[in-house]
């Protein structure tokens, strides 16, 4: 017969750097990055699809390289810069790559787009000049329901030609 | 129902972006499990490990002494709990009364479990880890019963699972005439018999299911989390629980997907909701995908015994169908809907002198299976389609040639209606843009080296079902106008589409108008979200509200103004007589509406050509090309009904090649994740075209006609006739889906292929 164990869980202090703020929060070691920022720092916008790693709607940026934040610790993204979908626009205004799937209609339920978002903002910030075919590559590591991707690559093509037209 | 389609035109037709994505984009979503309440706590729910058992005892101990967890519970402890039982909410083709009461679901096992997921127990706690943690500590005795798995078997087996009824036969509706038909038959130059199957796979939105339950000061329940049907559903939960409907709030979130699983009574709907009548605390409960994967609907997992009867010269007489579904564990709300459709849909655009039908549902050991986009048809499609192109090959002529020759002229009417409709001009014109003798010689040329085939399909789908919707529209005060919908959202786009219907009949623009539909208080009437039906039936009760709203502006303005109430001319958000306005929400005025249909759904032809190759080596299955022709009628947004029909068209293709619910031979799932249920990325998916055709429908008040789900009717059907095209000679031997690289590769065994 199994025995109980006893808990509760214990907290570790932790600074988190979010989105270019530091974060101070308390956290169980044993905690996914997903539920740290969603349960601890307050954003719910990334998403937890599947928590095995396999759709992306958890992706952020962990010093601007894509993640699952479902197979991240949150103790372990200490000391590394995280960056999540509510840090994209800034001053108010949408980040290109958000402009460009509104205007494509690249999302309908909504739940898969701030993961596709941060993998498309580090595919366009690391190889601006990617081909189609190596959009198409990178894009297909996260799952999406409802669009059948189509509008998604239109939104990343049109995303990259704004931000290659950019100063 | 003589509303006039009136109005401006400056918002239907056009390309609106989803009022709902600027908060979507930037992470500013509520979805459930974004929403909290101060001191909640966290429900797990414990799940059976065996597919068929006697549930003889739960030891709850263990789990209970953790730290952490304020309670836990199993079927027997809570008295009252073991009668409730999920209900039935569409029957279908029979009565209400008819359908079958001993296989509906209890809220938590008793003393059988029926299915691998099947809840047995509850346990509530401080923090979802801990809750999790102390559901693993939750054990079971169970005695291992033999699972009913296999689908012919469960029809005639006495290994049932509701020992007190007769067999595992769930439901069994006939339809057509089967007495012409078979004389038919019997007289046919060409009889073609086949079995197609079609497997288990699921509508698997990319958000899990979750509920929060509040019991309120006032002693009101609060419930974040149902969607899709909620009226009916809180009807159900009032019920079972016994409290006064009025006691109870439903409020929708944010909704990630649904595609027909989603909002239908589940047992997590009425034990959340208890728990927090019962611990006095608000319960949160979040499904995570592994749980999904076993407890969320599944569905599509039939097979079709169909024979056709047709003359030397390819005219098509006689269609007979037996279709078996395999239903799960217990009886869903829904769960009546894939066999009989299948069955009452399975004849198709076709003119057949006679056919007849029959839809059988039957338990099985596995999740319970509900509705998922095109429930039925799908199957029935494929299934009849796929036989086409068989009589085809065995007459020799063109699948296309067949087809043009036996189709209907507009799709076949429920009765006592006219259809509006073109099917050959729709059929033709997309023939003509893949330029279908260019495409047929091109794949011939290309076969020689590679595996190439083009599939077609046609069908007719299933639209605008349900019987009312209601709207409230009212003027606010600084001017803009709301409209109160008892649609759902679930990711199409309701508040953005009704909002232009809104927009066009007030005459005012499109951001001065708003659509609700989240909360029950606000919108106390509802029939909700499936079917095709958000844009007739929600545009339709929004139009009667307007109505409503200006024929009350003008009894208003008349008595203000001392005019005639005929003379008030509304327009632009005022009321105008005699050189006088006065803006609506002076008025003080609102409109009710509520529109009705008597027949159950409108009928919408559906085409679809698909070109693959297929790899010589490993049997892998690539869709090159998918192009549907869809009668959209008169479209309110193109820009949201494209997206519908491009995802519905990918979940079928998807469905095709890749998705399954896998069972072993005891009725363990094998598919507990993305990495074993595989849903295609956008590598996989080839380029998808949709093909609109407007043949606007008379009988409802802006001509328009339900869309979103047609775009996965022919996929499944044009896919495998496309991969069937591309074996040759092996083609008839493609009967059963999915067409997965493995099953492919015995295809060619099987058929000695290279």
């Amino acid at each position: 017969m199994p025995m109980p164990s006893s808990h509760p869980d214990e907290s570790t202090a932790v600074e988190l750097d979010v989105n270019g703020e530091l974060v101070s929060v308390s956290v169980p070691p044993r905690w996914t990055l997903a539920d740290v920022l969603r349960e601890k720092v307050g954003l719910t916008g990334t998403h937890l699809g599947c928590e095995h790693g396999v759709c992306g709607a958890c992706t952020v940026l962990l010093d601007d390289e894509p993640v699952r934040a479902c197979l991240v610790f949150g103790v372990q993204a200490e000391g590394h810069r995280i960056r999540t979908v509510e840090g994209l626009a800034k001053d108010g205004a949408l980040h290109p790559v958000q402009k460009a799937f509104r205007e494509k209609h690249a999302l309908q339920c909504g739940f898969c787009t701030p993961g596709f978002l941060m993998l498309a903002v580090s595919l366009l910030e690391q190889e601006p000049e990617a081909s189609s075919e190596r959009v198409k590559e990178r894009m297909s590591a996260n799952l999406c329901r409802c669009t059948g991707y189509k509008p998604i690559l239109e939104a990343v093509a049109a995303a990259q030609t704004e931000m290659a037209a950019r100063p | 129902m003589t509303v006039a389609a009136r109005g401006s035109a400056d918002s239907v037709g056009q390309g609106i972006e989803g009022v709902e994505d600027e908060r979507l984009i930037t992470g500013q979503g509520a979805y459930i499990a974004d929403i909290s309440r101060p001191g909640q706590l966290h429900a797990r729910i414990v799940r059976s490990p065996i597919a068929h058992g006697r549930l003889t005892k739960v030891h709850l101990e263990d789990a209970r002494a953790m730290a952490g967890v304020v309670a836990v519970f199993a079927g027997g402890d809570v008295s009252g709990l073991d009668a409730w039982r999920i209900p039935h909410r569409v029957a279908f083709g029979l009565a209400m009364e008819d359908l079958p009461l001993f296989p509906l679901q209890p809220i938590l096992a008793i003393d059988r479990v029926r299915y691998v997921g099947e809840p047995l127990a509850v346990v509530v706690a401080e923090d979802p880890y801990v809750a999790e943690d102390a559901a693993a500590l939750v054990w079971t005795e169970i005695e291992d019963l033999e699972p009913v798995l296999n689908l012919e078997e469960a029809l005639t087996s006495d290994n049932l699972l509701f020992p007190d009824a007769h067999s595992n036969v769930l439901i069994d509706v006939p339809f057509g005439d089967a007495e012409a038909t078979d004389a038919l038959f019997a007289e046919a130059d060409v009889v073609v018999s086949e079995r197609l199957s079609i497997h288990r796979h699921a509508a698997t939105p990319m958000e899990n299911r979750g509920l929060i339950a509040e019991l309120g000061e006032d002693g009101r329940l609060s419930v974040w989390g149902p969607t899709k049907v909620k009226h009916f559903n809180l009807r159900a939960v009032a019920n079972v629980l016994g409290l006064p409907e009025e006691d109870l709030r439903f409020i929708e979130p944010d909704v990630g997907g649904s595609f027909g699983a989603r909002g239908e009574l589940y047992p997590e709907d009425f034990l959340i909701p208890w728990l927090a009548l019962h611990l006095k605390r608000p319960i949160k409960w979040i499904e995570d995908r592994a749980e999904g994967l076993v407890a969320s609907n599944q569905s599509r997992e039939q097979y079709v015994d169909l024979e056709v009867a047709a003359s030397a010269d390819g005219e098509l007489l006689a269609l007979r169908s037996h279709n078996v579904c395999s239903m799960g564990a217990y009886f869903r709300t829904n769960g009546a809907v894939p066999p009989v459709l299948c069955a009452y849909i399975i004849a198709g655009p076709y003119a057949w002198r006679a056919h007849s039908a029959r839809g059988t549902g039957v338990a099985t050991n596995k999740t319970p299976l509900g509705t998922f986009r095109g429930p039925g048809e799908v199957e029935a499609t494929y299934a009849r389609e796929r036989l086409l192109d068989i009589v085809a090959r065995r007459l020799d002529l063109d699948p296309v040639d067949l087809r043009r020759r036996n189709l209907v002229d507009s799709p076949r009417p429920v009765a006592g209606t006219v259809e509006s409709g073109d099917c050959r001009t729709q059929f033709d014109g997309l023939l003509q843009h893949v330029d279908y003798p260019a495409l047929r010689s091109s794949v011939s040329t290309r076969s020689a080296d590679e595996l190439v085939g083009v599939g077609v399909a046609c069908s007719e789908a299933a639209t605008a079902e349900g019987h009312f919707e209601s709207a409230q529209v009212v003027a606010e005060r600084d001017g803009t106008f709301t409209a109160h919908t008892g649609l759902a959202s679930v990711g199409q786009g309701v508040r953005t589409a009704m909002g232009q219907v809104l927009a066009d009949l007030l005459q005012v623009p499109f951001d001065r108008v708003a659509v609700t539909h989240h909360d029950t208080d606000v919108v106390p009437v509802g029939e909700g979200a499936f079917g095709d039906r958000g844009a007739v039936f929600g545009a339709g009760a929004i139009s009667l509200a307007v109505e409503d709203l200006e024929s009350k502006a003008r009894a208003a303005t008349g008595d203000r103004f001392g005019v005639e109430p005929e003379t008030v001319v509304i327009e632009s958000g005022r009321a105008r007589a005699g050189g006088r306005s006065i803006p609506l929400w002076e008025l003080g005025v609102s409109g009710v509406g509520r529109f009705e249909r008597s027949i159950p759904h409108d009928t919408n032809f559906v085409a679809a050509i698909a070109v693959v190759s297929v790899d010589r080596r490993t049997g892998k299955v690539t869709p090159l090309r998918y192009v549907g022709a869809y009668d959209v009628g008169r479209v309110i947004n193109p820009l949201l009904l494209e997206g519908q029909l491009t995802g519905a068209a990918a979940q079928g293709i998807t469905g095709a090649l890749l998705e399954e619910n896998v069972y072993d031979e005891i009725g363990q799932p094998l598919s507990s994740s993305f990495m074993d249920y595989l849903i295609a990325t956008c590598k996989e998916m080839p380029a998808i075209e949709s093909l609109m055709f407007s043949f606007p429908k008379e009988s409802n008040p802006l001509g328009i006609k339900g869309g979103g789900n047609s775009g996965i009717i022919c996929t499944q059907a044009a896919l495998a006739n496309a991969v069937a095209d591309a074996l040759g000679e092996a083609g008839d031997l493609v009967t059963s889906l999915p067409l997965r690289a493995n099953r492919v590769r015995e295809l060619f065994r099987v058929g000695g292929l290279g």
